[in-house]
């Protein structure tokens, strides 16, 4: 009776012997650990696969939806967090197996003929791979996405002849926007999976064709069958891996910076570590050389590995009788680990998130002061605040608080506000757009941090945040007293005849002047 | 193959190993997708909403009222409009009624000749309390929360 329905299914679709020709592969004898890299793979594929289709449920490729809807897949869907992890941390995983993958290969020479094509399906895929990591980096729309995108089409259009061509085919239009974000997407979840899922057909087409190569040096005895012994082995390490990726998808969150911000001018990206020793190079060769760097160097060492069953044609497999494609590798892998290390270490300092600016501190004053509360609350007819800039750029958000009926007419008057006002608003509300937690300043910083950015931060720095035409004050208390602040503020050429700087005495009120002279004193 | 019995105990083991594996795998990201599938909480809340301005009503007559409705969906936000009837006392008390037919969801509408709400799809009819008084909708009118804002003079309803 239980075996009916399985031989009913075997009758008409003859799976058993599908699933033996599957299982029952005969193997080199001494065939081991080294070859379970490409199971590795498959199933780390498989689950890239799984978790890119079931994000596609939520992910809107749409710049003014993009972020939004990846916020709300980290914050709101039942485990969203873990899936997007999984996905995230699973690209890393697929970078590093296919790159032990294929030093494997290499060492063991098991790219000599009569696996040439095997050889070859093996760097497309390697190719496609990095493809899927460069398009994917892209969907987020946040900072990080949309400048390391400028930069990749950037180099693109650098390249010689069809740069141009190449870099508005990668743009979809006469700018980043919203065509090249469909495009990307589009590359990144149909056309890509599609090229993979046949490459790796092909993959293990012929890799059942040709056999596996086995040990490097033939073994005697009895070939066994891949079913169950080295399955088994193959499960033990895709478990460690996925027992690895479990945890790092469980702990640590993918980055999710700003919504995209085409105007701003301040923002550093920076690549995947993958990418690191590419990024690192270019700065090695600056100006007409760059080219070298961006285009040649990089597809020299394509060149390479496509060649190399033909370069390397003798019969060794011995890694020891193959000291210049040894060599040539090691030499190529000891260069990406040195840049990559080089690239890492480069990286600008994180902004530390238990600092508020003293515009933002100002921000949550004139919020309050602005009545903005009255529609954005919980509950209210507006959106919390905080909600806006996960789909809102800040032009849009300043414009909004100028004039809020210009988005929502009828509900309720303008507040009064000049532009340094509004500034502070939106940087305050992008703040709690942050959802990180939000640091209590001090209260004594509160009436200096009104002062200074309502009046100095078109000019003055501190804590990362305003002008540069004037000195950084982040730490001027260090150098100067707060009697001498109040003098040099209140008219600076009483102090330095020479001095830039307009006087502010009319301006300001003298309790204004020594509010902000006591703070700038405070800042050492 | 061998026959040694100390090896195919091996092999089954190895079976074994193989086969809960793979289940473990499969059925965790199986489980895992299934509920990052299914439909997550809303952030929805029921909200006090400005559907009129009291002047603007007749007491005992059916003011058709549109109201926009702000409905967040995920990472989408739209506003809806709902229609309500708000029916004024004359004193101090608005009633709201819902504007959707309970037979299958139509837009029932005032007819002020007859004195009744009338549904254009089937013949639904109801009379100005909201009562079925024709047609087949198996409920009266659905009613909604209605104040007057003191403040403003505003008509508010909770949708």
């Amino acid at each position: 009776m239980t075996r009916r329905v399985p031989d009913w299914l075997d009758e008409r679709s003859g799976y058993r012997t599908g699933l033996r020709h599957l299982l029952d592969e005969s193997l080199p004898p001494g065939t081991g650990w080294w070859f379970t890299l490409g199971s590795v793979l498959l199933f780390l594929l498989t689950v890239q696969l799984a978790t890119g289709a079931f994000l596609t449920l939520y992910y809107a490729p749409t710049p003014d939806h993009a972020y939004a809807s990846v916020r709300f897949i980290t914050e709101d869907v039942t485990l969203g967090w873990l899936v997007r992890g999984l996905h995230y941390f699973g690209a890393s995983f697929i970078v590093v197996f296919a790159g032990v993958h294929l030093l494997r290969v290499v060492a063991f020479g098991s790219y000599k003929r009569p696996r040439e094509l095997t050889w070859l399906s093996g760097v497309a895929m390697l190719l496609v791979i990095l493809a899927f990591a460069l398009t994917g980096y892209l969907l987020p729309w946040d900072q990080r996405a949309y400048w390391a995108t400028v930069v990749t089409i950037n180099i693109a259009r650098s390249a010689p002849l069809a740069g141009e061509l190449a870099a508005s085919i990668l743009r979809g239009g006469a700018e980043i926007g919203a065509l090249t974000l469909s495009r990307w997407y589009a590359v990144h979840v149909v056309l890509l999976p599609g090229v993979l899922v046949l490459l790796v057909t092909g993959h293990l087409f012929l890799m059942r064709r040709h056999g596996i190569s086995g040990p490097i040096a033939e073994r005697p005895g009895p070939r066994p069958l891949f079913y169950p012994e080295q399955a088994a082995r193959d499960l033990v390490v895709i478990l460690g891996a996925a027992a690895v990726l479990l945890a790092l998808a469980w702990r640590g969150v993918p980055p999710l910076e700003r919504m995209a911000d085409p105007t701003d001018a301040s923002y550093v990206p920076r690549p995947e570590w993958y990418f690191l020793s590419l990024f690192q190079l270019l700065k090695y060769f600056p100006g007409p050389l760059e080219p070298l760097a961006a285009h040649v160097v990089p597809a020299l060492a394509v060149l390479a590995l496509v060649l190399l069953p033909w370069l390397d044609r003798g019969a060794a497999r011995d890694p020891r009788r193959r000291p210049i494609v040894m060599g040539g590798v090691g030499v190529g892998v000891l260069a990406v680990a040195v840049l990559t290390a080089l690239g890492w270490r480069d990286r600008p300092p994180a902004r530390d998130p238990g600092l508020l600016t003293p515009r933002e501190i100002a921000g949550q004053v004139w919020l309050e002061a602005a009545g903005c509360a009255t529609c954005h609350g919980n509950g209210s007819v507006a959106g919390e605040l905080g909600r806006a800039p996960l789909s809102r750029p800040p032009f849009w958000l300043a414009a909004h608080v100028a004039d809020p009926e210009v988005i929502a007419p009828g509900v309720r008057e303008a507040p009064v506000v000049n532009e340094r006002e509004i500034e502070a608003i939106v940087a305050w509300v992008r703040r709690l757009a942050d959802g990180d937690p939000i640091p209590e300043p001090p209260a004594r910083d509160r009436p200096g941090a009104l002062v200074f950015a309502r009046f100095c931060v078109g000019c003055h720095t501190i804590d990362g945040d305003g002008g540069d035409d004037g000195p950084n004050l982040s730490r001027v208390g260090a150098t100067r007293e707060r009697e001498w602040l109040r003098r040099w503020i209140t008219n600076p050429r009483d102090v330095d005849p020479d001095a830039n700087m307009p006087a502010f005495g009319r301006q300001l009120s003298a309790e204004q002047i020594d509010t902000i002279a006591a703070y700038l004193a405070s800042r050492r | 193959m061998s026959t040694d019995p100390r090896d195919s105990r091996r092999r089954s083991v190895l079976k074994t190993f193989v086969g809960g594996v793979a289940a473990l795998l499969g059925g965790s990201l199986a489980g895992v997708l299934g509920a990052f599938a299914l439909p997550p909480r809303g952030r929805e809340h029921e909200r006090w909403l400005r559907a009129s301005l009291l002047d603007r009503l007749t007491p005992g007559e059916p003011f058709t009222a549109v109201v926009s409705v702000p409905r967040d969906q995920g990472w989408y936000r739209e506003r809806g409009q709902d229609v309500v009837f708000l029916i004024w006392d004359g004193v101090a008390d608005v009633r709201a009624l819902s504007a959707t037919c309970t037979h299958l969801g139509c837009r029932v509408r005032w007819a002020r000749q007859v004195g009744r709400f009338v549904c254009p799809c089937h013949g639904g009819e109801y009379d100005a309390t909201g009562e079925v008084v024709a047609g087949p909708p198996p409920r009266g009118l659905v009613p909604v929360e209605a104040k007057i804002d003191p403040d403003s003079g505003a008509v508010m309803v909770r949708l």
